[in-house]
């Protein structure tokens, strides 16, 4: 269940992708004008619909909601203060003891400082690398349609296969990376990279950034597009230099695609459980989880075994990434670009 | 202005929740109706068991086959739900936290489930001449507090496994039976380089606790002295791990970083691809490697510290039944079907385990193959599985005991630690 919510920005694409001409839209950045057939349908000529038709719409959508979001948020939020046996069994109230005993872990502070330095590298990352990427893919070139859909498909295959295939080519003995670093003699014996701990994190955040990458380049694709031409023929009529256009048109035009690119992947990248889990398997206690992965062991794997815990845990994520994207929000100030 | 960016606050936050939630994996869709209980005290139509898979090939087909004869016997429907190991606790908290559990669970682990209530205990649900047909070590491990709640589904015992090949290569004789013997033939094997090492040690998180204790069992440690007192870190258990440790980290007879290695794809695949000396294994291995034909094998007993007697490692898995309204017939008749030798043994035939009963040891006994396990299994040294505390020790263990065998590990500071944990009850 973890592979496919991790796939839900798949579903913010569909409109970009569809209307190239609103780049990284949220529904609420519409630069298109008047005559633009999606704004027409969204203005009836009769009128106001009627709640029992406005009902009938929107209802699937509502049930969905309740059923997938708030539901289980309350179920998190309800088990967090109650006590669990190790069987799962509830056996009462547990006041605020679960939130305290989270606060207290021996292992917490390793925990977060191991989220922060996935979220920003693997993010960071991504968006980089997309840049470059999605002008790269803007060009014409031959077989630019082969080399896009050669991107799309680490995003279709599913992330906990995609993970076990990184552990197979991480492999010490039989792995395709040591036998490749030792044949082109940069290595003089394999390296572990799941096992030592100088490697792991950054051996994750290669397979963070390799499953992030086709969405934000996409992203910034249909961004690229969006750029009307003239602007650019201004510019060379001006005689600006190719890196001068870069930094002062593509770049701040792209700014919305790359905002929204950014926020929906530290949320994507911050929650993403079956990287960091399957490839941090063989690794005894919390040196290498993030929040996500230890709020799953204090649950099922840890010796605490503690339901009520992990909920408690849980609840501290939501707040955590939320408190992420509000600041994130406020210092790059999207007014302008989201009125 | 401010509203459009409220709007974008407040999707970004429901996005943050949902995909939280999804990722917390809830699971609570799994749990299957909950429509068993027959709620008026009269008799249930229909039971639920859920099971392990032990192989994907064997368990839901004879799960499958057992239901259909459980209902021509007795006209109640059994509903069977095949789990894999790696979701079984997960599912099985989350059926119990919903508060509906399965009439029958399969599981590792029983006594925390008897502890808080859950179970029936024998006397309501086995018929007295299948637990007099049951193995005494087996019958005394599913035994809480006087009571047996834990009927046991199959066993196995962990003997070392060695590669004849490489044995012959590095001219040794005959598969060792003291620790310094298996040290140099460990050695010995190391030496023969091509990535070839001595000994596989899995002491990462998958099964730490098996390896260590076969270990220990053979050093005279054990998990609990005779006064049911935690001896985690006793001098024996210490003696152990650094043991353990010198293999690693001095005499580097082990592959790379054991104290990462999972037993499954890291030791067993080391073996069975020739690249190891020894592994300790069970019957299910040897199924595989047979399959392969990739290896020349031996099975021979653990080596002791002293030379003495060899000890065995058994493990055993529980079939427990849940108490709910007017399933205790049906559940009964699970137990009386399950137990016949038909039933019982063509399963644990089937997954190549070894069997939990009198009349099972008399059937297998003409199996060379197993003779190594079965002369052995009466004799077995179990985990302390009748105790409650078990179940948060075995996590415990399986966590932290890999961080021993590293090159800074300190074996008496980890087991101490895990001593402490045990006592403390936490």
């Amino acid at each position: 269940m973890s592979a496919t919510s991790a796939r839900s920005p798949a579903g913010s694409v569909g409109p970009v992708t569809a209307r190239p001409t609103a780049p990284g839209s949220l529904g609420v950045a519409d630069g298109s004008g008047p005559d633009d057939p999606w704004r027409r349908k969204r203005r009836p000529a009769h009128g106001h619909a009627s709640w029992r038709v406005a009902a009938l719409w929107l209802g699937p959508a509502l049930l969905l909601i309740v059923g997938v979001v708030i539901y289980p948020a309350i179920a998190l939020v309800r088990a967090s203060f109650n006590e669990y046996s190790i069987t799962g069994l509830r056996r009462g109230s547990a006041g605020w003891a679960n939130y305290a005993n989270v606060l207290q872990h021996d292992d917490l502070v390793t925990v977060l400082r191991n989220t922060i330095v996935w979220l920003v590298a693997v993010v960071t990352i991504t968006v980089l690398i997309s840049l470059a990427l999605a002008q790269f893919l803007a060009k014409e070139f031959y077989g630019r349609r082969l080399v896009r859909w050669a991107i799309i498909v680490p995003w279709a295959a599913s992330l906990v296969i995609t993970a076990r295939l990184f552990t197979l080519m991480y492999d010490y003995y039989h792995g395709i990376l040591n036998t490749l670093l030792l044949n082109l003699n940069i290595v003089n014996e394999p390296v572990d990279f799941l096992g030592d701990d100088r490697w792991t994190m950054a051996s994750m955040v290669a397979v963070g950034v390799f499953v992030s990458i086709p969405f934000t380049a996409y992203v910034f694709l249909a961004g690229l597009h969006a750029i009307p031409t003239d602007v650019y023929e201004a510019a060379r009529v001006d005689g600006a230099r190719p890196w001068q256009t870069y930094w002062r048109i593509t770049l701040p035009l792209l700014r919305p695609a790359i905002l929204v690119a950014t926020v929906l992947n530290m949320i994507y990248v911050f929650n993403s459980f079956p990287i960091i889990y399957t490839l941090n398997e063989r690794n005894p206690g919390f040196i290498h989880d993030t929040s996500i992965t230890f709020a799953y062991k204090l649950a099922f794997k840890s010796a605490e075994k503690d339901v009520g815990m992990s909920a408690a845990a849980g609840v501290f994520n939501v707040l955590f990434i939320l408190l992420i994207v509000v600041v994130y929000l406020r210092v790059v100030r999207p007014q302008e670009e989201l009125r | 202005m401010t509203s459009a960016r409220m709007t974008v606050v407040a999707a970004l936050g429901a996005a943050a929740l949902t995909l939280t939630a999804c990722g917390g994996g809830s699971g609570a869709d799994s749990s299957g109706g909950g429509d068993s209980g027959g709620g008026d005290g009269g008799k249930v139509t229909s039971i639920k068991l859920v099971a392990a898979e032990y192989s994907k090939t064997n368990t839901a087909k004879f799960w499958d086959d057992f239901a259909k004869a459980y209902e021509t016997k007795t006209g109640i429907k059994l509903e069977v739900q095949v789990i894999s190991w790696t979701d079984i606790d997960q599912q099985s908290s989350t059926m119990i936290q919903n508060g509906s559990p399965p009439d029958i669970l399969n599981l590792n682990v029983y006594a925390s489930y008897a502890a808080d209530g859950l179970l029936y205990d024998a006397d309501a649900v086995l018929s007295p001449d299948v637990k007099t047909d049951l193995i005494d070590a087996f019958v005394d491990s599913g035994t809480f507090e006087g009571k047996m709640y834990g009927m046991p589904d199959l066993s196995s015992a962990r003997a070392l496994f060695y590669n004849k090949d490489l044995f012959a290569k590095a001219g040794i004789a005959r598969p060792p039976t003291t620790w310094a013997e298996f040290t140099d033939a460990a050695k010995k094997i190391t030496a023969l380089g091509n990535g070839v090492v001595g000994y596989a040690m899995p002491m990462g998180p998958e099964e730490a606790q098996a390896e260590f204790s076969i270990w220990l069992f053979n050093n005279g440690g054990d998990w609990k002295s005779g006064d049911d007192a935690w001896s985690i870190n006793s001098p024996e258990n210490v003696q152990t791990l650094e043991f353990l440790k010198k293999l690693a980290v001095e005499d580097k007879v082990t592959q790379n970083n054991p104290g990462r290695t999972n037993r499954t794809d890291g030791a067993f695949s080391l073996f069975g691809s020739g690249k190891a000396g020894m592994v300790v294994g069970f019957s299910p291995l040897s199924a595989t490697l047979d399959e392969d034909k990739s290896i020349d094998y031996g099975v021979a007993p653990m080596p002791t510290n002293d030379g003495g007697e060899p000890q065995t490692y058994g493990v055993t898995d529980y079939l427990m039944a849940f108490k709910k309204p007017g399933n205790a017939a049906a559940v009964k008749a699970f137990y009386d079907l399950y137990y016949q030798p038909e039933q019982v043994n063509t399963f644990i035939k089937a997954e190549g385990f070894l069997p939990v009963t009198e009349s099972g040891l008399a059937e297998f006994a003409s199996d060379e193959s197993l003779k190594v396990y079965l002369d052995t299994l009466p004799n077995v040294h179990l985990t302390p599985t009748d105790d409650p505390e078990w179940d948060t020790v075995k996590l415990a263990v399986q966590q932290n005991i890999g961080a021993a065998v590293g090159p800074d590990g300190d074996p008496q500071a980890v087991l101490d630690k895990l001593q402490e944990q045990a006592e403390s009850g936490s």
